[in-house]
């Protein structure tokens, strides 16, 4: 019977359908809004489902060079590490699998899910994708410093209860439930802010888009993929959406709602949809990409900047 | 706690630890004997000395690590007299013998390694007397249970060492790596010198367990001198912070084998001395400014080294500044202090011995096939050596310490070791330790993505056509290294119970390795406290092999849906495209437009274009070109300066002791 | 009187030291670490030096009932350690002998091919 509970969770809620839904539907929304701001009619919502199923049908053609095996396997494998870290976190009140460093676990798989990334396009041996691999590791740096201090900002204020840090997001959730949201605590709003915008590069969104520049670099990453692991890759870009989203909602506006699972979920979705109006649609729609090391300095200074602010303020206890 | 008699243990066993470095000595003479020719003979005196240290250290693992025993073995039968030790002795407890193991694994290894990579070397006696010369050496390190005996073994391992890493005189740069290596080294080799003076002034012993006994109690700015001038010298052999650029010199020019065993056992052989200084004779460890101060040495170490590692567009001494980077980990982590963090650290320490040996070796095979190690001019060999390229693939994962590699094991009780270290202490150094270890590992994995793409990934490059993998020779010593990378990843619970828990238990029980030279009671009456049993539950998502059944099932998962929902595995390029395909390149690449590619190539022939290691990481290079530029003018290469440093480091430590012990 | 000892040690081997740090002549910096050696040696000499003691030489008709022996151990261990340092000497003279003809020059200023 736990089997078949947790085959479920894996399987429709919150696992795989679920996650890969609310994915695909936060991407389109987010084309949506994009086109509204620019007094566009846009795509429907569900354009990113027709392009992946499009792609799913299309014919897997192997570059000359690549290697076949990294070539399809990464793709698909860097879905499965990307679902493995949505486990962690939890969704509609719990989780999946919780431990007591889970974030970290969270952290360590979202960056396995890019090296994949990675690891796929250089097999393919075109410069574009070389080039592609590489700011896809600069930005990867970028965010990875902020992102650390983020997390322990937030542990250590749902530590203060025990005088240490936590890693735990059952207990971050736990925590927020007895004292409310992160978010309302002055001093983490810095580090919300610094979130956006590390969701935003993460989930590789248009100003922060380096890697995937299509008109620089033929979308880098991307430059060889067709077919099949195209759509893994198409989607893999929803689910990462989604799951970053849904780690802010964990993080600073977790315990919402406790008790009612339904509700929760409910939250959570609508949470969702507003990050994706923050992190995506709004830059999207005012900001022309970046350069590499403008992103760099940026995520260096001002990101890490913000969330040190944080950081500093919860470690003297305010 | 263990209630028999130390040392006391009887039969065989006893004599193993003296037989286990006789061997690799007595070798070392049979190569010099047997000369020039007879090439089978030498392979067969090495092969056997070394697989018979492996074997008796391996033989001493049951009654050593499981029973509890710590094996002691008096020269000549000069055994203590009343609380006396004046002879020389050998002592191997479990912490011993852990790094002993490391030593014989990583010296049989490179051992087999070296059979065909040497052999187009001239005059491969000396290679193999050195090499097992240092080999015997290094395990005389480990098992010396006297502090001059170490002190000689240290000398030898340094002379070795600089004399194979010069082995190829005419390779470019031998020679420069060996003399700095000699000259920075020897500040390392007179502090110890020193610092063992200063101890025989105070305590008029050099015997380990007799040092153990005295040393708490007669706590004094001497004392506290040697302290420092111990901590120098065994930090130099580990090429810790300052004395970094040193390893990188020496590891890049010296023969793949000989770079695997200075990365993977002369680092570890300091690490040791370091383990054995603050844990068993000082017993200082769990004071916080020495933890504080060690621990912040290993980040900063981990932290300088992977930067400089971007800088580096030769192979090999990119995979020495990592070396570098991963022992500050192992330092940090042995630092904090803690049980666990010990236990990482130990598991650290013989993870990297496994990974970057492989690394190393497969840097060798590439070397071997296409004769440079030079970043920026390689390209593409993935389909050139395949093999090989799956080889440095697993080292490079367990590297980056990615799952199911060991790599990620270690680290995550890294990670886990500090953060309960700043949950406990409320120390925020050791939240920089860890942001600083965070950010190492990303940079870790920047760096091999780095090596893989301009290694082995990207259009090869034609004078690499002919190219052919290594023999099968040269693949079983590094399919050795890259299995022990999968088994211990993904069976960490047991090396743990095996091999780390006693190590870290005999380290922080310095009243056992008391009482088993001079009879049970001797520590209790001295008051050494004896070691409280810490042992800690893991986090629970720290089991690898859950991991990989997750993964597995997820990644069921979605290739079911994938065979469902669209059609499966499409074809690739079939016969006649592919003999299309090629008349088409053949036309480009012979000037010959094709009408079919014009609209692609807009006419334009096919140009090899490759990203190359330099140029791969521009963004983050040019946003960080003063900490780079100021980086590559303070590594100047300059012989004096490195000295300057580590006599800086010295000064540094000295003032440290003084003032805080 | 065996402070005097002490003190000249410590200078050599802070001589030695500097003489590493500073010269740019690699024979010097060779020199430098045989001076510092020596400095380590005779702080261990000086270590086991007890006022008025005999050698350490074991013959039965002399000893009387006042005489005593200095500590034999460092002398012991001081003997090893000088062989180690002429070791340590002629492989460094070695190494410069090969950089000479190789490089063509001991001024460590120009033989830095490895940096960065």
């Amino acid at each position: 019977m736990d089997f078949l509970m947790l085959a479920v969770q894996i399987l429709v809620f919150p696992g795989l359908l679920f996650m890969t839904a609310m994915g695909v539907l936060l991407t389109g929304l987010g084309g949506k809004l994009v086109a509204r701001l620019q007094n566009r009619v846009g795509p429907p919502v569900l354009q990113p489902w027709y392009d992946i199923l499009k792609c799913f049908g299309k014919e897997m053609i192997v570059p000359e060079h690549a290697g076949r095996a990294v070539y399809i396997g990464a793709p698909v494998l860097g879905f499965a590490v990307l679902c493995t870290a949505g486990f962690f976190i939890p969704m509609g009140g719990r989780a999946v699998f919780s431990g007591t460093a889970d974030v970290i676990v969270v952290l360590y798989l979202l960056t396995f899910c890019s090296v994949m990334a990675m690891a796929g396009a250089a097999s393919t041996g075109s410069p574009f994708a070389g080039v592609g691999v590489s700011r896809e590791m600069v930005a990867m740096i970028s965010y990875e410093l902020p992102f650390v201090l983020i997390l322990l900002a937030v542990g250590k204020l749902a530590g203060s209860d025990t005088g240490g840090v936590t890693f735990s997001l059952q207990s971050i959730a736990e925590w927020q439930r007895i004292h409310g949201p992160v978010l309302f605590h002055w001093s983490m709003i810095p580090a919300a802010i610094a979130m956006l915008f590390v969701i935003s590069c993460e989930a590789g969104l248009h100003p922060f888009d380096v890697a995937e520049a299509e008109t620089e670099i033929c979308e880098g990453l991307l430059a060889e993929y067709s077919g099949l692991p195209l759509a893994f890759y198409r989607l893999t870009h929803c689910v990462r959406l989604f799951i970053m989203t849904a780690l802010f909602a964990a993080l600073f506006l977790g315990g919402l709602a406790a008790g009612n699972d339904g509700l929760a979920v409910l939250l959570l979705v609508a949470v969702c949809i507003v990050l994706t109006f923050l992190c995506m649609a709004l830059p999207h729609g005012i900001c022309a990409r970046l350069r590499v090391e403008q992103l760099f300095r940026f995520y260096w200074t001002v990101v890490t900047g913000l969330a040190l602010v944080s950081l500093v303020l919860v470690w003297f206890g305010l | 706690m263990m209630e028999m008699i130390y040392g006391q243990i009887g039969g065989a066993v006893a004599h193993f630890p003296i037989f286990a470095v006789i061997s690799l000595f007595l070798g070392a003479f049979l190569t010099a004997l047997v000369g020039k020719r007879r090439a089978l003979l030498r392979r067969g005196i090495v092969f056997v000395s070394s697989l018979v240290s492996l074997v008796l250290v391996i033989l001493m693992i049951p009654p050593v690590m499981s029973e509890g025993w710590i094996i002691t073995y008096w020269m000549g039968g000069w055994e203590p007299v009343g609380q006396w030790a004046i002879g020389i002795g050998l002592e191997a407890d479990a912490l011993s013998l852990f790094f002993a193991l490391i030593v014989t694994a990583a010296v049989f290894t490179a051992a087999l390694y070296s059979f065909p990579y040497m052999a187009q070397d001239s005059q491969p006696e000396n290679y193999y007397t050195l090499y097992l010369m240092l080999a015997g050496s290094l395990l005389g390190l480990v098992l010396s249970g006297d502090l001059f005996n170490i002190f000689v073994m240290i000398e030898i391992m340094t002379m070795t060492a600089v004399a194979l890493t010069a082995f190829r005189v005419d390779y470019d740069g031998a020679l420069e790596g060996a003399i700095k290596y000699m000259i920075v080294g020897s500040i390392g080799s007179s502090a110890v010198l020193v610092g063992i003076a200063i101890l025989y002034s105070q305590l008029h012993t050099l015997n380990l367990a007799q040092l153990a006994l005295r040393l708490p109690e007669a706590n004094s700015p001497a004392t506290a001198a040697a302290f420092a001038f111990l901590f120098v010298g065994f930090g130099s052999k580990a090429f810790l912070f300052p004395f970094h650029p040193l390893a990188a010199d020496a590891h890049a020019v010296a023969p793949a084998s000989i770079s695997m065993i200075i990365s993977g056992v002369i680092t570890k052989c300091g690490v040791y001395g370091i383990i054995r200084l603050c844990y068993v004779l000082w017993q200082n460890m769990s004071l916080p400014a020495v933890s504080t101060a060690v621990t912040l040495i290993g980040a900063v170490s981990c932290f300088i080294c992977v930067t400089m590692a971007f800088n580096q567009h030769n192979f090999k001494r990119l995979l020495a500044f990592h070396s570098i980077s991963q022992i500050g980990y192992v330092i940090a982590a042995v630092g904090l202090g803690s049980f666990f963090g010990l236990e990482a650290g130990l598991f650290h320490a013989m993870n990297h011995t496994i990974f970057k040996g492989l690394l190393f070796l497969a840097a060798g095979a590439v070397q071997h096939a296409a004769g440079t190690l030079d970043l920026d001019r390689l390209g593409g060999l993935a389909r050139k050596m395949p093999r090989t390229f799956l080889l440095f693939l697993i080292g490079a994962a367990a590297i980056s310490g990615l799952p199911p590699f060991n790599g990620f094991a270690s680290k995550w009780m890294i990670y886990q070791s500090v953060f309960e270290k700043a949950e406990e202490s409320g120390n925020p150094v050791f939240i920089l330790v860890l942001v600083l270890c965070l950010l190492s590992s990303v940079l870790t994995l920047a760096s091999f993505v780095k090596v893989t793409q301009s290694v082995f990934f990207g259009p090869c490059r034609p004078e690499y056509a002919e190219l052919r993998d290594v023999s099968a020779a040269m693949r079983v010593p590094m399919w050795i290294l890259a299995t022990l990378c999968v088994i211990t990843g993904l069976f960490p619970g047991a090396v743990r119970n095996i091999l780390l828990a006693p190590a870290a238990a005999a380290a922080g029980n310095p009243a056992a390795y008391i009482d088993a030279v001079f009879g049970v009671g001797t520590a209790a009456g001295a008051h050494i406290p004896e070691a409280a049993k810490a042992s800690e539950t893991l986090i629970g998502c720290w089991e690898p092999l859950s991991w990989l059944w997750l993964l597995l099932t997820v990644t069921c998962a979605v290739c079911f849906v994938m065979v469902l929902g669209g059609r499966p595995f499409g074809r690739t390029v079939q016969a006649d495209d592919a003999e299309e395909r090629r008349q088409a390149s053949e036309k480009l690449f012979a000037g010959l437009p094709d009408p079919k590619y014009e609209s692609f190539f807009s006419g334009e022939k096919a140009e090899f274009s490759h990203v190359g290691g330099s140029d791969l990481f521009w963004g983050f290079k040019y946003s960080l070109r003063r900490y780079f530029s100021y980086m590559r003018r303070w590594h100047s290469g300059n012989v004096n300066d490195y000295t300057r440093y580590g006599i800086a480091a010295l000064a540094f430590m000295l003032a440290f002791a003084v003032l805080c012990l | 009187m065996i402070l005097i000892n002490y003190i000249a040690a410590f200078a050599l081997i802070a001589l030695g030291f500097y003489c590493m740090a500073v010269k740019k002549n690699l024979i010097k910096i060779c020199i430098g670490m045989g001076i510092a050696d020596y400095g380590a040696n005779l702080l261990i000499v000086s270590v086991g030096f007890h006022d008025g003691g005999t050698a350490p030489i074991f013959t039965i008709g002399e000893l009387t009932r006042a005489s005593f022996f200095v500590d034999p151990v460092p002398q012991a261990l001081t003997l090893t350690s000088i062989v180690i340092g002429a070791c340590t000497t002629a492989m460094t003279l070695s190494l410069i002998i090969r950089l000479k003809e190789k490089y063509g020059t001991l001024n460590s200023d120009e033989i830095r091919r490895l940096r960065g």
